[in-house]
């Protein structure tokens, strides 16, 4: 293809571009279906293009699915967001936010003054993600505390095997401070 | 009832005051932004965009699939994706989409055409406009000239459907969804000017194929 029928392709296509805008505004509508053509861009446009674009305008309509489609895909996407919802009221919503740094190393080795030109110019702040991890450490607290309490309380439906094993573990130690 | 149109002519229209003189541009907002950035705050309020662009989605995969059943699921599956992928969605309009661009919209519509084209993909075999996509556009009131716009229903529909897959998809979402040049541009993935040719080329072929009479068949 020659750079002349290029641009005449590139022409005719902004034609029918300017066409199509006006006549999805509805602005030609009615002029083509009385036949009528008003205007430059209807007089140039090459009338078969024009005629298969007023049927696909008319023919080409947007379809609505059914309502029971509609509700039950919204009921759908009500499930899933709710979903998305679970992991945010869980603490994944944690920010991150910096540490507050600490102006230089206190130690002696190494160790810079204030005012010291060579004390580092980088920035010391760590970030420190709260919200999630709180959670989790409270979580793991807990854990631990619960724990502890077991220990110090067994209870009297422990099983034949685990107590022949504590007094077995008793006897030994005993033998041995002996 | 006249249709909007979204794109380059309203951008003109809007940048320019009823004297004629070039209004300065203002800053340009995503028609749907309020909707998107509560959603992003409650994934709930989602449904807000869902309802507003349900029927134009499923159109376009009813059209291009031909199958209310396939549709329906085209359909299903980009809400869901959309909404899952909503929080990693960048809103990209330019002054030059015009006031009522929405590049959630061309989000939404590329996330569709990947979902149809899947699908398409799946059942492997070539799409071609049912006859009962023309039997529910036509006119049920109008019972003597029914069987006429039925019948020219379905030959536009054969006409469309014999399309290669860009220039189809580029009609329909024209047509259809009424989208401006720039928003198919941005669906897929091209520039403006080869959005015009393709546009232009399908309409000229579905014109051969209309006045031969080789859609009649």
């Amino acid at each position: 293809m020659s750079l002349l029928d290029r641009d005449a392709t590139s022409a005719d296509a902004l034609l029918t571009d300017l066409y199509l805008d006006a006549l999805l505004a509805g602005a030609v509508l009615g002029s083509a279906a009385d036949g009528d053509a008003p205007g430059a861009i209807d007089r140039d446009l090459d009338p078969a293009a024009r005629r298969a674009a007023d049927r696909l305008r008319r023919d080409l309509v947007r379809v609505h699915p059914s309502f029971r489609f509609e509700e039950r895909l919204a009921t759908r996407l009500a499930e899933a967001a709710v979903a998305m919802r679970l992991p945010a009221a869980a603490g994944a919503e944690g920010r991150i936010v910096p540490f507050r740094a600490a102006p230089f190393p206190l130690d002696d080795e190494g160790a810079f003054e204030d005012d010291d030109p060579r004390a580092p110019t980088r920035d010391l702040s760590r970030p420190l993600l709260i919200g999630g991890a709180l959670t989790s450490a409270a979580l793991s607290l807990a854990g631990a505390a619960l724990v502890a309490w077991r220990r110090g309380r067994p209870s009297r439906s422990t099983p034949p095997m685990v107590r022949a094993a504590r007094a077995a573990r008793a006897a030994n130690a005993a033998r041995r401070l002996s | 009832m006249p249709r909007p149109v979204l794109g380059r002519s309203s951008a003109i229209s809007a940048s320019r005051t009823v004297a004629g003189e070039p209004r300065a541009r203002v800053a340009h907002l995503d028609r749907d932004r309020a909707l998107v950035e509560e959603a992003r705050r409650d994934p709930l309020r989602f449904e807000a965009l869902y309802r507003r662009y349900l029927a134009q989605v499923y159109s376009y995969a009813y059209h291009e699939l031909g199958d209310h059943h396939d549709a329906e699921d085209a359909t299903e599956r980009t809400f869901l994706a959309a909404l899952a992928a909503l929080p990693r969605f960048e809103e990209r309009a330019r002054p030059a989409d015009g006031d009522g661009a929405s590049t959630f919209r061309v989000w939404l519509f590329q996330i569709a055409r990947n979902t149809v084209a899947n699908q398409r993909r799946g059942r492997r075999r070539h799409p071609v406009a049912s006859l009962d996509a023309a039997a529910t556009i036509a006119d049920p009131l109008d019972v003597a000239g029914g069987a006429v716009t039925r019948d020219e229903a379905a030959a536009a529909w054969r006409a469309v459907g014999r399309l290669p897959a860009d220039r189809r998809q580029a009609l329909v979402l024209r047509f259809v969804d009424e989208m401006s040049t720039a928003e198919i541009a941005g669906v897929l993935g091209r520039s403006e000017g080869a959005v015009r040719v393709l546009v232009h080329r399908a309409l000229r072929a579905v014109a051969r194929d209309l006045e031969s009479g080789r859609g009649d068949r």
